[in-house]
């Protein structure tokens, strides 16, 4: 307590300072005339009766030395002082403080700017109540339907029949919400607005979604398991970015009616803002519609099929339960449930049926798909503005070498007088690390630009949509993260410098540093240099090695032309038609574009190229079935009459589909020849025949082979998945997946030399139908770039920070080649005096810094090996051992040493032998 | 003439609270005056070795002190002991006591008490 107290009133002595140096002075003045009355009444003469007194009082500077310590904290002052010091001193270097600065400002920038993003994607929780005690079913995340009573490696999406089941046996969780695994796009207008209907992502959730993340509406009311019943009225929640982007904030939105996919929906309340929905994605929902809605919206509705699966769960554990004593319950009431439908399976699905089971993990963060996305690429560039922040470090902790040496002899003067070694090594270290705390400052700025940038770049969002849900703006943690990384990396480059000027011999030093001819002190900063080109040279590399596999996954062959082809995206489910409408649609769709001047072609299909497919089994017509572990997969398109030669994808065998397919004549399709490949090994495929489902008729002749085509660009690098096309003519209205017969995809292929103005486009479209919105309309090469926009990203950053690195390591170098020639004047002079002409002082001063560069390429050569296995999963079947990127990372690090050292190696030739002998 | 002793570490403190003790409200000069008497010229004390630890226990909060005049209408800074110094007097001397008997006892021991 007594102790406590003291710190404080030593703490706040400051303030009282001058006060006290005064009341000390009047105190020692009383003192001492009172001792001098005593010796003046003992019979001294007064001036010695005073001199005696001062004598018995003691040594009065070393006596107020010790008040003044006891009285304040000598550390914290000093340290006070030292900082002063330190900025007056970096006031005085404006040249070298910008520099240090702009470096660590560029390093600290982009590391934090990457950081934000590693946060919001990888780290942060969604922003709900405690969610920490959100768990989700699944430990992969899937997508949209899955069909039957078996699920590989894990259960992870349910039906709406068994998610009921989950919620009403599972006491652990004290609620268990359900959302579908894939968005949807609803087309969304006002009652009585006179404008066209527009779409917005939108999601259906179970009642009790809201209360299980435990979020209230921010207006109105939330949805309650009343509105997710049978014959409840259809309501709605909205998200607060369209309440308030279109609307205003307006109040009445509230309790006035939509309409959704043109039904009429009452919107109840308004979500909070922020709240993104339950998982991380580049388009947040904008409503939220109750699950038990879903088929009033949908003319194919899941929610009564058993089993369909199409539902992820999403659940708050109960005080009391544990993640693994609920895993445990559900995976018995998996069982039950599967046991409750054993009638209903395949014998392959009871064959399967011992091995089903499921996994609960951790939901805190939602069901993200986004963050096992983007791992690998964040976790690179983590790593890369790692190898950028330690080239920032080493850059400065040159300067401050080269300050060091300057600083020398005063250091040496101080130690002479018997200054702490503390205090010596304090002075640099404090000055690097306000340099680096400035830098980091500094840095959110740049951060904030940065990852704005990065953010429209990765996520383009559509007009009017919200984008993806994460901020520019720095954090706390983000803030946190900055000092953090600031104060070690300000640790780290002034280390040694700080240590450095410990080893000042005092003598040594004054004797005058520039006659030695000991190189003290500069293995430091050329160890830095060499590791500054090794790690330029890894990350020039990496950057070629990404830019190589983007160049070759952009101009690979892909099977389909995409010059003068145009693609418009529509959605006729959001116009509300209905399955049967939808033939005519298309035909009146068709040929008012195929009207259109400069259209040389059209067709539509369910999915363009580098758009996507649907996936279904295969069993062939006279193949024995496939055993339960033989995989017969095949993906599968819809689309119109001569779609093949209007993508430009060549029929190698029989035919295309034409107008002569029709609703009544033989069910025909189209095979790829990787579909050849994978069902017709030594046979002709034509006039063959297959179906989608194993007990039913295997009705669709093979027709036509065309040839490969990669019409999914997910999975760059990979062989081209099977495919067959059906047309669209041929739909089958009783089928399971009525969603397939929307097709949404118009390609338009353009005259040779002609164009097709959009806007021509979006007024055939309106002569169709003005309340069917077009959702895009692009190139194909902007569709199939579009789906590089990651790798383009990265391969992008890669560069960037290569170019950053290697012009700090050439800054690093050229400052270490002119220190060094600076110091070696009076060599060189002598040596010039000696009959040494320029170009042998410019090889003298090159070979120094070629000898740098050569180490530094003989230590990233393995590093770049290294790296290259680093990125292999990431280069799409390009090889990480290319000999032509590395070369020419090589040659650019070479030829940027040369203009390096060049520079202060003319100036070095230039030295008149006179003047530098005279310059001590 | 006998050799004067060093003050001890720490006990310069004690002295003053004691001081402060016994006489009441008193000024440095007085202190220091005080603690030469009392310790019969046996300590060597330069006085000015005082100030610091005044100012320390003030810190702690033992003494207090504030202006005033004295006998010959001088202005002097008045040091007494607060409550917090009584109680810690009280303790260290307690201490003190304690240490000086132990101390005591060893030096009374003789070998063959040991026996």
């Amino acid at each position: 307590m007594r102790t406590f107290r003291r710190f404080f009133r030593r703490l706040v002595s400051r303030a009282t300072i001058r006060q006290d140096e005064e009341r000390l002075r009047a105190e020692i003045e009383d003192h001492i005339a009172r001792q001098t009355e005593e010796n003046v009444r003992a019979g001294w003469p007064p001036a010695e009766a005073r001199r005696q007194a001062v004598l018995k009082f003691g040594p009065l500077e070393s006596m107020k030395d010790t008040y003044r310590e006891q009285r304040g904290l000598p550390s914290v002052e000093v340290l006070v002082l030292d900082t002063r010091h330190a900025l007056r001193r970096l006031r005085r270097a404006p040249a070298f403080t910008l520099a240090a600065t702009l470096t660590l400002v560029l390093g600290m920038g982009a590391t934090t700017s990457i950081f934000t993003l590693v946060h919001a994607i990888l780290l942060k929780s969604l922003p709900v109540a405690n969610p920490s005690e959100l768990y989700r079913v699944g430990r992969e995340s899937r997508c949209c339907y899955l069909a039957g009573y078996s699920q590989d490696r894990e259960f992870s999406l349910v039906s709406y029949d068994l998610y009921r089941y989950f919620r009403d046996h599972t006491d652990g969780f004290s609620e268990l919400a359900a959302v579908p695994s894939m968005q949807l796009l609803f087309g969304v207008r006002r009652s009585g607005s006179p404008e066209a209907a527009r779409s917005y992502p939108g999601e259906f959730v179970s009642g009790n979604y809201f209360a299980m993340f435990g979020i209230a509406a921010y207006a109105g009311r939330a949805l309650t398991a009343t509105d997710d019943r049978v014959g409840a009225p259809p309501v709605a929640v909205m998200s607060y970015r369209l309440w308030q982007q279109n609307y205003g904030g307006d109040p009445s939105v509230i309790g006035s009616t939509f309409h959704l996919n043109d039904k009429l929906f009452t919107i109840v309340g308004i979500a909070p803002p922020g709240f993104f929905g339950d998982t991380l994605r580049p388009t947040p929902p904008d409503f939220f519609l109750p699950l038990n809605s879903e088929p009033f919206v949908e003319s194919d509705a899941d929610l009564n099929k058993y089993d369909t699966h199409w539902l992820n769960l999403i659940g708050r554990i109960g005080p009391g339960a544990t993640a693994a004593s609920v895993e445990a319950q559900m995976r018995v009431e998996l069982k039950q449930w599967l046991r409750a439908h054993w009638n209903e399976m395949s014998a392959a699905e009871r064959m399967k049926f011992p091995e089903q089971t499921l996994f609960l993990s951790p939901g805190g963060a939602g069901i993200t798909s986004m963050r096992e996305q983007y791992q690998r690429w964040l976790q690179i560039l983590m790593t890369i503005t790692g190898f950028v922040l330690f080239i920032v470090c080493a850059n400065v902790a040159n300067l401050m070498l080269v300050r060091g040496m300057e600083r020398q002899r005063q250091t040496a003067v101080s130690m002479a007088l018997g200054a702490r070694a503390s205090r010596v090594v304090r002075q640099p270290l404090l000055e690097s690390i306000l340099l680096s705390l400035f830098g980091g400052a500094a840095g959110l700025a740049i951060a904030y630009g940065g990852t704005r940038l990065i953010l429209r770049f990765a996520f383009p969002s559509m007009a009017g949509l919200a984008g993806v849900p994460i901020s520019a703006s720095p954090s706390l943690p983000v803030l946190c993260f900055a000092f953090v990384a600031s104060l070690a990396t300000g640790l780290a480059f002034g280390i040694a410098p700080a240590c450095l000027a410990l080893r000042v011999d005092p003598i040594e030093a004054l004797r005058g540093a520039n006659r030695s001819t000991t190189r003290a002190g500069s293995l430091p900063r050329k160890t830095l240099v060499v590791l500054q080109a090794a790690l330029s040279l890894v990350l020039l590399s990496a950057a070629g090695l990404l830019t190589v596999a983007l160049r070759s996954l952009e101009h690979q062959n892909l099977g389909f032309q995409q010059d003068g082809r145009i693609v418009a995206t529509m959605n006729p489910r959001l116009a509300g038609y209905r399955p049967d409408q939808l033939s005519p649609l298309y035909r009146r769709i068709h040929d008012s574009i195929a009207n259109l001047p400069g259209v040389a072609s059209v067709a539509l299909c369910l999915y363009s190229p580098a758009g996507g497919g649907w996936g279904s089994g295969v069993w062939v017509d006279g193949h024995p079935d496939p055993g339960p572990r033989n995989e017969n997969f095949a993906a599968w398109d819809r689309v119109t009459a001569g779609y093949f030669d209007v993508i430009g994808t060549p029929i190698i065998r029989g035919h295309d589909i034409t107008e002569q397919d029709t609703a009544g004549s033989r069910k025909v399709a189209v095979v790829s020849d990787a579909f050849v490949r994978k069902f017709f090994r030594n046979e002709d495929p034509l006039g063959k025949h297959f179906g989608r489902t194993p007990g039913e008729p295997r009705e669709f002749e093979i027709v036509g082979v065309a040839r490969d085509a990669r019409y999914l660009l997910s999975n760059p690098g990979q062989a081209p998945v099977p495919f067959f096309f059906l047309p669209e003519t041929q739909a089958e209205y009783g089928q399971s997946n009525l969603g397939s017969l929307f097709l949404h995809d118009i390609v338009i292929l353009a005259r040779p030399g002609a164009t097709v103005p959009v806007s021509t486009i979006r007024e055939a479209m309106a002569s169709v139908d003005p309340g069917m919105p077009l959702v895009s309309i692009r190139t194909m090469r902007e569709q199939v770039a579009g789906q590089f926009t990651q790798q383009r990203l990265i391969a992008r950053l890669t560069s960037f920070f290569g170019i950053l690195s290697l012009l700090l390591a050439s800054i690093g170098l050229y400052g270490v080649t002119a220190y060094n020639a600076g110091r070696r004047v009076s060599e060189i002079g002598v040596r010039m005096a000696l009959g040494a002409d320029r170009s042998q002082v410019i090889r003298l001063v090159l070979r120094g810094a070629f000898g740098l560069l050569l180490f530094g390429l003989l230590i990233g050569l393995p590093l770049t090996l290294l790296a290259g296995r680093f990125l292999s999963s990431q280069l799409y079947g390009t090889s990480p051992y290319n000999p032509v990127v590395i070369l020419a990372g090589t040659l650019v690090l070479g030829v940027s040493a040369l203009v390096a050292s060049l520079l202060p190696a003319l100036r070095a030739s230039r030295v008149s032998p006179l003047d530098a002998l005279r310059s001590d | 003439m006998k050799p004067k002793a060093d003050v001890q570490p720490g006990t310069l403190a004690l002295m003053v609270l004691k001081t402060l003790d016994v006489l009441g409200a008193l000024h440095g000069y007085g202190i220091a005056q005080r603690i030469e008497q009392i310790s019969g010229d046996l300590l060597t004390l330069n006085q000015g070795t005082l100030y610091p630890v005044l100012l320390r226990l003030e810190q702690e909060g033992s003494i207090a002190s504030e202006w005033g005049a004295s006998e010959n209408n001088r202005k002097a800074r008045f040091y007494r002991l607060t409550r917090t110094g009584r109680k810690q007097l009280r303790a260290e001397t307690r201490d003190w006591e304690q240490t000086a008997a132990i101390v005591g006892r060893f030096f009374a021991v003789k070998a063959e008490d040991l026996k």
